[in-house]
Formats: structure tokens, sequence, C-alpha cells
């Protein structure tokens, strides 16, 4: 028998971009059957499949759509099939999966999803018990409803540029709290969405393992993003407080910040928490008279004195190596990390050592050979998770699901393929025009690039 | 909402990742008790800010919105008597969740090895910044530090300065939903396996597994993705308008005439900035149009009209502006707690709505010990005589 929690589950996957084909990929991992939807029409494929990129060497290559990183990433472990829905064959064999499967997702603006009969009024006549996901901007009701959404200008509109911001110059030339906003980035609403569209599925379907009642998420990534926020927000409804932006600094630990060190954008991160870690911050810099300096003896005259504080602590680290700052600071028990990029996260031996990056061989046929893919960040003591292998190519399981699943001959399959309804080559796409890596640079697109390892 | 109803959750440790983890749990219907040391209480009962901005460990507005939908206990689990009584608790409870460290949670026997040996069937749930196993296990971190080891805060600010941490714990919010997603995982495997596991979450890993796009351009084309660039032409960039910021964007599939027409100044309606290329070539330019034309709007008029125009433009709101607006009020966001000591308030509710189910907050943050009688007497029938004594010996 398998040990993987969701071994048995069969999850159709309409998403797109980022939030929630990602949770289909978790699902994935956890031992569900995903089937892509995917479509073989250019004007309507996912655009993670065309347009995200990296890919391999920065070299798109023939079936570019099959090669893209972050569609890797997204993707991993599920079956693709291709169905134009705008035919009327597409859709009837979709709705068929959907009778024989558990879980749908999909992120259709809510006119989009109305009018493929995607609501979920009509689904769950199609599967009573069936666990929907609608994942959208700002939901099925309320009067944004309507609007679409990226995750780069969902954030600060569900509130995060109120409590994020860089210090500025106040009268009394101090630094201060700001007054403009800023940004996480990295499209952090995505995640926001996948995490919570994750525990809603499961909850969903372990009532459903009991009852036999399915249920419809209506997951509206904006109120998703406020939520995530509360405590802020209730800062105005208790004091009246609109922001509180307080760069790197924190209310109560003092020092705490981002501090430059050897090389270009090195940075590590610390925090002193109260008076002992103090002590052991002195020492640690080599300086253990600091720690009865009077400027800086207390929590609250360390706060009161930050801006003296940080010049003091960049002094000491701007001409240090990033592990030798974090090695001194760790050594004495003092909460530091280096600022890690990416390729920090890969060498990583204490992520190497849990296991953070599985390793998946791809076959032979494509060019790609083995690449790390982001695992996950639990891990179960006893239970099959994990990832199964690389993202589908275009299509590939058309005869799988057509024919297997949904019993269609083999002769009807094939005219799908003739009339384009399933298809698993891109139609009516170009390669995509990549910008040499140089150029990014230049633009600001990436801060770096190492030569050698493409 | 009565998905994870008949479940019950045990609470410890305290701060923002493990009770965020037992609220969603909470919300969706399982019985959270939260179990707190004697006196002093959960940490974030000293965290602000404050109700009134009056420091009070009944007050802190972090721990009243992270606390919702549960019942308190105190209860000192290092003492052999406190031991005990947990043992107890634990015995009929589903879900143990806690965020010590590794060496605490042994010490006090709340971690997977012990707390199995109690209940073979238990889903025990350990939140640290770095996980159970590999070399930092043990060591200290704050929200600062999981961000910055995450890859997230290298990406996080501008690009020609240093790199600005998001406010409000989020490390810990992350890693809160996805341990609660862990143990709902755990949790359905059992319905066919009957035992338990555990679930070692990993604060660091939680927020790193964001790093959809850095990692791929490292693994596949050796290329480090940074924070954003200042240089560009101000779209999908937060951009001053007359009331505040807005997020002006040319995705949402709509030609440029219809971000030009929307923005309203005639000289963006050039070719030459029709295209990504163009724009990217004409970007000093363009930006400094694009400040003119945004300098006309304030932030809701213009998002709206890009609604309708099915762009996708953003805006940057403040917890005012969300608490006026009408859209999460129509979706019945906000939801009214009556607290004890604090009063009535509108708090934000829940992010998912589920169909023909409406969230409920079913009771306020729980003051230090309310349920005590409660659990204890109710619960483990302990009898009002030995209630005593376990307060005066301050185990409770």
């Amino acid at each position: 028998m398998s040990n993987a929690p969701l071994a048995g589950i069969r999850v159709v996957d309409l998403s797109r971009v980022f939030a929630m084909p990602y949770v289909g990929a978790y699902l994935a991992d956890l031992g569900a059957e995903v089937i892509k939807i995917d479509t073989h029409h250019a004007a309507f494929v996912d655009t993670t499949r065309t347009l995200t990129g990296p890919y391999p060497n920065n070299e798109p290559g023939e079936d570019f759509w099959n090669r893209a990183g972050t569609f890797q990433t997204l993707n991993r472990g599920k079956r693709s099939l291709t169905l134009d829905l705008r035919s009327e064959d597409g859709m009837r064999h979709l709705l068929d999966l959907v009778a024989v499967s558990d879980v749908v997702l999909e992120n259709f603006t809510p006119r989009v999803t109305r009018r493929f009969g995607l609501d979920y009024s009509n689904m769950r006549m199609v599967r009573p018990d069936l666990v929907l996901v609608s994942n959208t901007g700002y939901g099925h009701s309320g009067p944004w409803s309507a609007f679409g959404a990226m995750a780069s200008a969902l954030e600060p509109t569900h509130g995060s540029g109120a409590f994020m911001g860089y210090l500025e110059s106040g009268r009394d030339g101090k630094l201060t709290g700001s007054t403009t906003p800023n940004k996480i980035g990295n499209s952090y609403t995505d995640f926001l969405a996948c995490w919570s569209a994750q525990l809603a599925i499961l909850s969903a379907l372990y009532r459903r393992a009991l009852t036999g009642r399915g249920t419809w998420v209506d997951l509206a990534m904006y109120q998703t993003g406020v939520s995530f926020f509360g405590e802020g927000l209730l800062d105005f409804a208790s004091n009246g407080r609109r922001t509180r932006r307080l760069g790197n600094r924190h209310p109560s630990f003092s020092p705490h910040g981002c501090y430059s060190c050897q090389g270009d954008d090195c940075w590590v991160a610390l925090s002193v928490r109260d008076d002992e870690d103090w002590v052991s911050f002195c020492k640690a810099i080599g300086q253990p008279g600091l720690a009865a300096d009077p400027r800086f003896a207390d929590p609250l005259i360390r706060y009161e004195n930050q801006d003296e504080l940080d010049r003091v602590i960049s002094l000491w680290t701007c001409d240090q190596p990033q592990d030798a700052v974090v090695a001194a600071l760790q050594k004495q028990g003092v909460p530091s990390a280096p600022v890690q990029n990416a390729a920090h996260l890969l060498r990583d031996g204490h992520l190497r050592e849990r296991g953070l990056f599985e390793t998946v061989d791809f076959p032979q046929s494509s060019d790609m050979g083995s690449r790390s893919f982001l695992g996950r960040g639990w891990q179960l003591g006893n239970a099959d998770v994990r990832v199964r292998g690389p993202a589908p190519d275009m299509g590939e399981a058309n005869d799988y699901v057509l024919g297997q699943v949904l019993g269609i001959p083999q002769e009807d399959i094939q005219e799908l393929r003739e009339a384009q309804v399933i298809g698993e080559q891109l139609i009516g796409g170009s390669t995509p025009s990549v910008v040499p890596l140089e150029r990014q640079l230049e633009l600001g697109w990436i801060a770096g690039y190492e030569a050698e390892r493409r | 909402m009565d998905l994870l109803d008949g479940i019950r959750v045990l609470e410890l440790g305290g701060d923002t990742s493990a009770p965020f983890c037992a609220r969603l749990l909470a919300d969706y219907g399982a019985e959270v008790v939260k179990i707190e040391p004697p006196g002093t209480g959960d940490p974030a009962r000293r965290k602000g800010p404050f109700a009134g901005d009056d420091p009070h460990p009944e007050k802190s507005l972090p721990f009243l919105y992270l606390n919702t939908n549960k019942l308190g206990l105190t209860l000192d689990v290092s003492s052999s008597t406190g031991k005990r009584i947990l043992d107890r608790l634990v015995e009929d409870t589903d879900i143990v969740v806690h965020n010590f460290t590794p060496s605490e949670s042994e010490a006090l026997g709340v971690d997977y090895a012990s707390l199995s040996e109690l209940k073979p069937a238990i889903v025990a749930v350990s939140i640290t910044p770095f996980g159970l196993s590999g070399p930092l296990r043990d060591r200290p971190a704050t929200d600062l530090e999981v961000f910055a080891y995450s890859g997230h805060l290298f990406h996080s600010g501008d690009s020609d300065r240093e790199p600005l941490r998001n406010a409000l714990d989020q490390s810990w919010y992350v890693a809160g939903v996805n341990a609660a997603t862990a143990a709902t995982a755990a949790l359905f495997q059992r319905l066919f396996t009957g035992t338990g596991q555990q679930v070692d979450v990993s604060a660091a890993e939680c927020l790193a597994t964001h790093m959809v796009q850095a990692v791929p351009y490292y693994d596949y084309m050796g290329a480090i993705k940074g924070r954003r660039p200042v240089r560009g032409s101000g779209f999908e960039e937060l951009m001053p308008a007359r009331d505040g910021h807005v997020v002006p964007s040319v995705q949402g599939s709509q030609p440029w005439a219809v971000v030009a027409d929307l923005i309203g100044l005639e000289e963006l309606k050039d070719e030459k900035f029709a295209s990504g290329a163009g724009r990217i070539e004409h970007g000093e330019e363009l930006m400094e149009l694009l400040k003119m034309g945004l300098a006309e709007w304030d932030r809701r008029p213009l998002f709206e009209a890009s609604g309708e125009r099915r762009l996708v433009f953003g805006m940057a709101q403040d917890a005012g502006d969300l608490y006026d607006c009408p859209h999460l009020a129509e979706r019945d966001f906000f939801v009214e707690v009556d607290h004890p000591e604090v009063g009535a308030a509108k708090y934000p509710g829940f992010g998912p709505l589920l169909h023909a189910e409406s969230y409920q907050v079913r009771r306020a943050a729980p003051l230090l010990g309310e349920h005590n009688r409660h659990v204890y007497c109710g619960r483990l029938g302990l009898s009002d005589e030995e209630l005593v004594q376990l307060h005066a010996n301050k185990v409770i």
C-alpha cells in the first residue's frame, strides 16, 4: 500500500501562472494524480510555459514550452492533457474528467469561469462531492470581483506597504519611520494564496472523507493577503494608526538590522534581543568594553541611539567576509544569518543535509540533464512525500487520460488531434526572445551571473 | 466552518508561528487548547502594539489577533506535576503544535518520540527557525534572520540600497500556515493508516520555497536575481499618485493604448511606448511622463478605472484604507469581537470564503488561564480541591 498521503486522489488543475499551479505541484508531491489541463494553442497557453523562463543556458531550444525552469518548479510531478476549451468536445471531455476527479483548481476571472461553466453550481452537478478552488484577485463577490490581478500590483493593495519602507532622515537629523511604502516583491502574494489554498483543500478533503461533503473555496488573493497583516490592521481599529514602517529596525530589539560586509551586495542580518545578547554581541565584535558604554547600556538607550550603534556595527562588518561575521556572532549565540541569494541556497550545507532541494533526472531524450527542485518547508516523518518527476511535456498524457481514464477509443482521440482539440506541439507561437545576461545585468533585471556556470 | 470538527489541538510555545498555525486549525473548526506558562503567559502578551497603547498582558494586539477561537490554560509543563497533566491532555488530543527549540522540546518531553509513546496516533508538529535536523538546528533566530537566510530578504527592497525587511513577522506567519497544511496532510493520512507522525517545519525553508524564479535562474543559467531595479519605466513598481502610491501595470493582456488612454496623458500614446522593447529603450522618458500622468489621479479612482478596463493596477493601501474598503465590506471580511478587557472591535477575518459557510469568531483570545476550570475539571475530571492545590503550587 502506498504511503503517500494523497494516494488515490485525482486533481484536475486548470490553473495558470504561479499561485495555483504551485498548489497542484504540492498535491503531486503528496501523492495525488494531478492532471494539468494545458492547451497547445499559443494564445491561451499557461504563460509560464512560454514567457517566464529561465531556459538552460538562456537558450529556449526547440520545444521551449517544456523547458522553462520556473514552469518546471511549479508543475513538477503532474500529467498534461491538452484540451481546447473553446470546442464542445474539449469541454465535454473536461467535464467527464471532473466527474472522476476529487479536486479541481482554477484561476480564471469570474467572468471566464462562468462562461466556461466551471462555476460551483455547475461543477457540483458533475461531481457532487467535489472540492473546487476558484482562485482570483478579488473573489467571486463584491464590487471589485471582475478585476484581474497580478501579485506585483496586488501586494501593496492588500496592505504590505503600510508595514515596510526604508527609514528617512527626520527633522532632528535622526533616522525615522518612513512615509514611503515599499514591496516585499518576489510575487509574495502568490505564495500566501498558495499556502492558504493548500490548507483549505486538505481540510476539505479531511471532512469529505468523513462526511462525503465537498466544498467550494472562493479564494480571493486580495482578502487572503490582508489576513496575513491582521495584527497591523488591529492597530488602526484600536489606536487609529495607519502605518508602521520601521526600515530594518524592530520595536523592541536593538540593534536589529542588515549590515554590509566585504564584497559586492553581501549583507548580514543580526538581532540583539536583550541585555544578555548585547554582552555576547560586544564580545563577538571584540569590544567587550562596549557593553558598559552608557550610550548603549540598556535596551531603551540602545533604541534611542540606534543611528550611532549602526555606525559602530557597520565599521566592524564592512571589511569582513560575510561568513566570518556570522561565525563570530553565532559563536556567542547572537542571532545572525547571511543574507543569502539563490547561489548561496543551492550550496548551503544545512539545506543540503535537510534535503530541501531534490534532484530530478530528466529523460535522456530531453537535454535537460538533472536539475535541483525546491522541495517543501516541512517534512512528514512517516510519509512518502517528494518531487515525483519533472513537469510534464505538453500533452504527454493525452492518450493516457482520454484513453485509459475516460475510455475514449484510439480513433476518436486521433480525430481530436486532427481537429486541434488536443496536440503535443505548441501552435501559433514563436520562440521567446531571450535577453542576454550581459544586457539583463545592465537593465538591473539580475544582480549578477557566473559565466562559468552557464 | 466545521471542516476539522472534532479535532483536538494542543498548542505550546507562544509568540507567532505556533499560535498562527493553531488559530488556522481553530478557524476551520478544531478545538484548540492553548497552554501558557503560569504568571507570564505567552511572550506575545508583551508584544506591542497594545489596545489603547496600554501595555497590559491582556491588551497585546498581536496576541488578541493570533489567539481567537481558542481555550486558554496555564500550566507549568517543566514541573513534574505539570508534565503529568500535560500527558493526560495529550492522550485525548489529535495534534500537538509547538515552537520550542529542538533541545527545549526534548527536555520538556514534547518531542515526537516522547509524545508518540503516550499516543501513537499523535500528529506532533514542531515549528523551528531551521528545522529539527542539520547543523543549524539549535541556532537562535528572529524573523529577520529567518527572512535573510531563506533568500527572501536579498530580493526585498531596492537594488541600490540595503535589503529591506518586511515588518509584522511574516516568516512566522508563513511557517504557521505551512505547519497547519502539513498537520492536516498527516491527519488525512491517519484516516487510512491509524498512526500519527512527526511534522518538522522549518520556517526558513518555508520561505525559501518562494524562490521559484531565483533558484531556477541560478540553476539553469548561473544568474543571480536581485532586488527590484530602480531604473526602468516605473511600471509594476510603486509610483507616487496624488494621495499616495499606486502600481501602474502593463500586465493584463490589454494593448498599450488602453494603458495610455487610462492614464490620460497625450504623450503616452506615442507608438514608441507600445512594445515592451520600446518601453525599455525609452524607460527614463516614460517614467517622467508616467509621474506627470499619475499626479492627476487619486489611488482608488485610478485603481477602479483600471479594473474596469481589464488592466491590473494596484495601489498602496494602509490599515485605515483597508477598514474603509467597500469590497472587503461587501464580502463581510471584518468581524466584530468582544473582549472582556478591551471591549468590542472589528477584527480582520479569514482569507478563503467557503461555500455556504461563514467564518466565525466563536470566542475572543483567552484571558490568562481563563479556561483552567473548564478543561481541568470538565475534561480531565480534577476536583476543585486539586485545582486549588495546583494553583498554590504554581503549576497553573
